[in-house]
């Protein structure tokens, strides 16, 4: 950006006054009290942090966010108790945790109005949420086939054929995205795109890394397979440059990062690309209900990834922390309820039992 | 504390410049103030030069071929000082009352103007709508332009085609008909009735309707639903499809790959047509044929396609995008760019009878649409019944061109009445298997 438009815009936001106003009398969505909760399932050792905002009228509201053992909960605490729960979309950016927040906010607004989120959020835009589960389950006609990256250099043909066995090994009628989990090479990326080509996969999700437009416009220029990006990103001004760059056909912005809104904002800016949204979830049950809430919101939604793990020990602590068991699909989609908030009931003392800091 | 002052000050001044010099102000509610003007100004600067032709009168017909019909035509009439009448049609589908109250809202430019300043009065009505034209004001101009153009050429004793400068081809202007089969037998009789009529070009579409990131069954029969068009009509027709935009750029892409072999003439709005680039991303990854335009209004809404050289084929609509004058820059400028025009049409007769002669002075006319079946219709008998003619039926393969002035018909108020206005009636909304809204 030019020196004149940053001298510009800065002489924009100077003219901004805060907006908050002291309260006249007690808010009663006035938050009184945040806990964090990090939890990890006890077979995948996987991690994810839940978040209580507790309200003066009593009302409490639930999120999830990314694991991370350096959140700044004292920040979190000292810049929101006394603010208005329900101000979701003054959360900043950079707010420690504030996927969870937002998620919270919106669980608080919907329970205090009697509403779903998605009602909240003008909704519901569909009836039923399609999903897929890694690794994969019957519920959800989908296979994701992780690609491999190629032993050495140069392995040309016998590299495509290792693939072509992977995809051909997926039945007809079942469709399947291609994970490259971001570890392939610009070149191998583009040789296992027009390899799959004909086969139509739904996508071809993180073929590399993002960063290098240029690799970017080669694995695009060549083949049509369609490619999704998030994995990772923080800053919606990444989704912007491949949207504006058209090098993206999915838009996968990670729920844990962006909560509902942060989401939804990015699925708003996707829009005028014609591109669809399937939202990042790696998290637990209360994301799984954020994302449904939120796959209800949007028009252009597409699919949503529902973690579903192997074991059964870390399955039952899932259905233990949330009730109703949101995550059991019928074929391929998951329900939308008419429940208040989230449409969950959290059982406090099952997050504190799996409560591992 | 100074750069806020400044912004501070902004209002103060805006609300200075707008201040009106002379003239009566009148001042609504919202404090704005506006210089009242009746009658179509400006006309004194041509007092000089006149043509001795005046508009006397302008009527608007709503008319609904079924009482049900989501397009009923919009068709503007303009009656004149010595007796010349013009026709034009502005028919917008599932939005006819907005256009007719549109055209109703132009009236003030149009009485007591002289009817052969076309360029002058479409200027005024395009600059002076002040917001430029969406499909409801594009669509009101262009049946007050087709029947302005409509009266010139009666004025002048000639075809709007000689007043554009045309023909390009005097046996007349090459067309097409929907396909009209839904399975091989009936297009391989298809293929039999276009040898017979001399018909050389068919559009058909893709079934059913596509979410953004599409599962392979849809894909799959999207190509196979193509590649039995071009197994049951043969080598020698040319095929167009319209994707009617139900696909995103991302889904139509795997598609038009796919159907490369078919050779296909072209592949019409691979995508919505908000984003310019989306549709080139279709277009640079293709060897088909991309057309696009028939939502686009005026030059201004196809300058970014034409100047980028996007698409190959422009399809802009003689009876939204600004009626003659607007569709025959759009395909001079569209030359400059080596992008053919192959113009919509799926409205009404005199829309369809006036886009004939634009295309007959254009030297870059690939194909003209009409909705049209190879085989006759309710629709082409009551055209018949209206003009005496029938009009946007082809000969040969093509639509011929009439020697009579103007756009070359004469229609009574009276055959119109019997298909009174129905009303507007919304266009198809169709849906996806999860209730969210799908593109048709």
């Amino acid at each position: 950006m030019s020196h004149l438009t940053l001298q510009r815009r800065a002489r924009l936001r100077a003219g901004f006054v805060p907006q908050v106003a002291a309260a006249a009398r007690p808010d009663p969505l006035g938050i009184t009290e945040i806990r964090l909760f990090p939890v990890r399932e006890p077979v995948s050792g996987i991690r994810y942090s839940l978040l209580k905002v507790t309200t003066r009228s009593g009302v409490t509201g639930w999120g999830e966010c990314g694991y991370d053992p350096n959140w700044d909960v004292k920040a979190l605490q000292s810049s929101w108790i006394g603010r208005p729960a329900n101000a979701y979309a003054t959360i900043a950016p950079s707010t420690p945790c504030g996927a969870a927040l937002d998620m919270a906010s919106l669980d608080i607004l919907g329970k205090t109005a009697k509403a779903p989120v998605y009602r909240i959020l003008g909704g519901p835009t569909r009836t039923k949420v399609r999903a897929y589960s890694s690794p994969y389950s019957r519920q959800f006609p989908v296979a994701v086939i992780d690609v491999p990256t190629p032993e050495s250099r140069n392995q040309g043909k016998a590299y495509q054929n290792r693939i072509a066995d992977l995809v051909n090994a997926v039945p007809a009628d079942v469709d399947f995205v291609l994970a490259g989990n971001g570890r392939l090479s610009p070149g191998d990326a583009a040789s296992v795109a027009a390899t799959v080509e004909a086969k139509h996969p739904l996508w071809f999700d993180e073929p590399c890394s993002p960063s290098n437009i240029e690799a970017l416009r080669k694995v695009s220029g060549e083949t049509v397979v369609p490619l999704g990006f998030g994995s990772g990103i923080e800053d919606p001004g990444v989704f912007q440059t491949l949207l504006r760059e058209g090098l993206v056909d999915l838009v996968r912005p990670d729920i844990g990062i962006f909560g509902i809104s942060g989401v939804r904002r990015v699925a708003a800016l996707a829009e005028p690309y014609y591109v669809a949204v399937a939202p990042r979830h790696s998290g637990g049950p209360i994301g799984t209900a954020a994302a449904i809430q939120l796959a209800a919101s949007m028009p252009n939604f597409f699919i949503q990834h529902v973690p579903l793990p192997a074991d059964e020990r870390d399955r039952a602590m899932r259905r233990e922390i949330v009730s109703p068991a949101l995550e059991n699909g019928k074929s391929g989609f998951l329900e939308v309820t008419n429940s208040p908030g989230l449409g969950i009931t959290v059982n406090e003392a099952a997050v504190e039992k799996y409560h591992a800091s | 504390m100074r750069r806020r002052n400044f912004l501070a000050l902004a209002p103060a001044g805006l609300a200075m410049a707008a201040t009106p010099k002379r003239g009566r102000v009148v001042t609504d509610s919202c404090g704005c103030a506006f210089q009242t003007q009746t009658g179509p100004l400006g006309m004194e600067a041509f007092a000089d030069v006149p043509s001795g032709l005046k508009i006397t009168g302008m009527k608007v017909f709503g008319v609904s071929l079924t009482p049900t019909s989501d397009r009923p035509y919009v068709f503007v009439k303009l009656e004149t000082n010595q007796g010349i009448v013009g026709w034009g049609e502005g028919t917008l589908e599932g939005k006819a009352a907005a256009v007719m109250a549109c055209v109703n809202d132009f009236r003030d430019f149009l009485i007591g103007a002289d009817p052969m300043q076309v360029e002058h009065i479409w200027q005024s009505m395009y600059v002076h709508s002040f917001y430029r034209a969406g499909p409801v004001i594009g669509s009101a101009i262009s049946g007050i332009d087709q029947a302005l153009w409509d009266i010139r050429g009666k004025a002048l004793g000639m075809p709007v085609y000689k007043l554009l400068g045309g023909p390009f081809d005097p046996r007349g202007v090459r067309g097409y008909y929907h396909l009209d089969g839904a399975n091989r037998d009936q297009l391989i009789q298809l293929r039999q009735t276009a040898r017979e009529q001399g018909i050389t070009c068919f559009k058909g579409g893709i079934p059913g309707y596509y979410e953004w990131i599409e599962r392979r069954p849809k894909i799959d029969r999207a190509i196979k639903a193509l590649q039995l068009l071009r197994e049951s009509l043969g080598p020698d027709i040319d095929i167009a499809v319209d994707f009617h935009a139900k696909t995103s750029p991302s889904v139509a892409s795997i598609i038009v790959k796919e159907v490369e072999p078919l050779n296909l003439l072209f592949i019409e709005e691979p995508c919505p047509p908000e984003n310019v680039p989306a549709m080139a991303k279709i277009a640079r990854r293709s060897t088909t044929p991309i057309a696009t335009g028939e939502r686009l209004i005026a030059a201004y809404g196809c300058r970014e396609l034409i100047e980028m050289g996007v698409v190959d084929i422009l399809q802009t609509d003689i009876n939204h995008t600004g009626g003659i004058t607007a569709l025959w820059k759009i395909a001079a400028a569209a030359n400059v760019s080596s992008i053919s025009m192959a113009p919509h049409a799926c409205e009404g007769p005199i829309g369809g009878l006036a886009t004939i002669h634009v295309d007959a002075a254009m030297p870059n006319f690939l194909v003209q649409e009409v909705c049209g079946l190879a085989r006759l219709t309710d629709t082409d008998r009551v055209w018949q019944e209206w003009l005496g003619f029938p009009a946007m039926r082809m000969v040969d393969g093509r639509f011929p061109l009439s020697e009579k002035p103007g756009l070359g018909f004469e229609m009574s108020e009276a055959s119109l009445a019997k298909y009174p206005f129905g009303g507007t009636r919304p266009m198809a909304r169709v849906f996806h298997e999860d209730g969210s809204v799908a593109e048709w």
